[in-house]
């Protein structure tokens, strides 16, 4: 086995369930998550010698603290060199990523812990406040908002210009919905995990045409973590490194009617870069995860990685091939459309799989001999395209 | 229940010549000097050659719809009492992309690559915003 072409590898995770908890802090869930990551690689805890949490949207007073140290401190860890903040929205943890593997392959620093935690179901007001308090994030304030613009609309307009040159359908869509959701009734960590239907998605309230309400991600309270060394260091730390085989990120926009494509976005360019550095085609990858939030996203990353031709994505998904059992298992901790929308969690979420089903302990979701996973994000109005292959072995 | 005013634009001061024309009916998009393209939204340098010589001049108004949806829920506090209203991504005639409403319409009847028109709709004594309607079949 070659070993020098991987970027790194993720040695620990640590997860809490996705879900409505009134009573916890997020800091609460930031280190249960943490620790759950450090324990996972079995290293001892002054063996982290850098910290990358993230921002969190639900308060501005959590972020800074998290920049400014407060994990260093309550889990008494004596080594760090450098902790500081990397925030991109949905492709915080795809950045993280990229900055701990090339600091690791720098030999700065030995074991990386990235950490994110986010209380958005019970830290904001609910119902038109809450609204409200999210309708103009991500928007520009003189060119978007003054429209009306909100994330439910912007993705409406991606929607309907993708089915406008695809032909895909609204059922279609759902489908996405139904898949993610065929994997969150397995997922114990997801929030939503009764049996969806087409039918449940179609007749649920219509938010900006053809965007309905169960085709919405929800917010919720979680927390992720990750630990994160060097290529050569992780087969002596533990038993199953997952290793980082490929990287590739795009930013194609700012203002979201700017974006020069809304039915692409940078995810070719993207997936060419990962695939390339990882020296492996879509046909070697052996589960696929897409980053959603809506179903639109999670298609068109589909297809512009390669798992079929544009326009087949839909049909695909309705078919099965991207459920439990299927062909390409897409998605497999349920997405944020049942997981549940947890912030940059969503990715962290998607990474911290990716890792189980390498390693072959993603339980009922296992998808049998996994080997090598790609994984997606993508931050604020979906400003930016990232990609991750990450694999049991080094090809 | 009390509806709160929608937002004004918060301008930035490159972009002040853009809502000066608006309030006076006309349409200004910056055109770099140097690499002759069109540039919308205002911008300090170039995007596309860096050039710092950046002109405006007015564009006809008349596009197609990029992409369109009509807010049916969820929309924020001021633009509730709006709803059903219409968000488009419109490709003006000179190649430059902006977000606008398209008022005036069958919102039943819109489709993408549809022919819309500028239509200046007063906000207040400071702004007036850009929006579109369809243009009929001819």
């Amino acid at each position: 086995m070659r070993r020098g072409k991987a970027k790194g590898a993720i040695i620990g995770i640590g997860e809490v369930p996705t879900g409505r908890f009134q009573e916890s802090e997020a800091i609460e869930f930031a280190l249960k998550s943490a620790k759950m990551a450090i324990e996972d690689a079995g290293i001892d805890k002054d063996e982290i010698d850098c910290i990358l949490p993230t921002a969190a949207m639900f308060s501005g007073n959590f972020t800074n603290e998290m920049a400014t140290g407060r994990i260093v401190e309550e889990l008494g860890l004596k080594n760090v060199k450098t902790n500081c903040n990397v925030w991109s929205g949905g492709s915080s943890s795809s950045n993280s990523l990229k900055i701990a593997c090339a600091m690791l392959e720098r030999g700065e620093v030995k074991n990386v812990l990235m950490v994110q935690a986010e209380k958005l179901a019970t830290g904001i007001p609910s119902g038109q406040a809450g609204i409200d308090l999210f309708a103009f994030a991500g928007q520009s304030p003189e060119w978007e908002v003054p429209f009306g613009q909100n994330f439910s609309s912007l993705t409406a307009l991606a929607t309907i210009r993708y089915q406008y040159e695809t032909g895909t359908t609204d059922e279609q869509m759902a489908a996405v919905c139904v898949s993610n959701r065929k994997w969150a009734e397995l997922n114990p960590n997801a929030f939503f995990r009764k049996p969806l239907t087409i039918e449940d998605v179609m007749s649920s309230k219509m938010i900006a045409r053809p965007l309905r309400a169960k085709m919405s991600n929800m917010l919720f309270d979680g927390g992720e973590a990750l630990v994160v060394t060097s290529a050569e260091r992780a087969p002596d730390v533990v038993e199953k490194p997952v290793y980082i085989l490929g990287e590739g990120g795009l930013s194609t926009h700012f203002v979201f009617s700017q974006e020069p494509d809304m039915t692409r976005f940078g995810f070719r360019e993207a997936g060419r870069q990962a695939y390339e550095q990882a020296g492996l085609t879509v046909k070697d990858i052996d589960v696929a995860e897409i980053y959603d939030s809506y179903p639109i996203y999670q298609i068109i990353g589909f297809e512009e990685l390669g798992f079929c031709k544009r326009g087949e994505a839909g049909g695909i998904f309705l078919r099965g091939d991207t459920w439990p059992g299927g062909k390409i298992p897409c998605t497999t901790d349920g997405g944020m459309l049942s997981k549940g929308h947890i912030g940059a969690g969503g990715s962290y979420s998607l990474l911290i799989e990716s890792v189980r089903q390498c390693r072959g302990t993603a339980g009922e979701r296992q998808v049998p001999g996994a080997r090598f996973a790609i994984e997606t994000g993508t931050g604020g109005t979906y400003v930016d395209s990232h990609v991750t292959i990450l694999g049991s072995e080094i090809p | 229940m009390q509806v709160p005013e929608k937002p004004d634009p918060l301008v930035i001061k490159w972009a002040r010549p853009f809502w000066d024309g608006t309030r006076e009916e006309k349409l200004l998009i910056q055109k770099c000097s140097d690499c002759q393209k069109n540039i919308f939204y205002p911008r300090m340098v170039c995007p596309y050659c860096f050039s710092d010589n950046l002109e405006w001049v007015e564009a006809s108004g008349k596009g197609t719809i990029y992409s369109f949806t009509v807010v049916e829920a969820n929309a924020a506090s001021p633009f509730v009492p709006d709803m059903p209203f219409v968000i488009a991504v419109i490709i003006l005639e000179e190649g430059v992309r902006m977000l606008s409403n398209i008022v005036d319409c069958d919102i039943d009847a819109l489709q993408c690559d549809q022919a819309v028109e500028v239509t200046f709709v007063r906000k207040n004594n400071e702004f007036t915003l850009p929006l579109f309607k369809p243009v009929p079949a001819t």
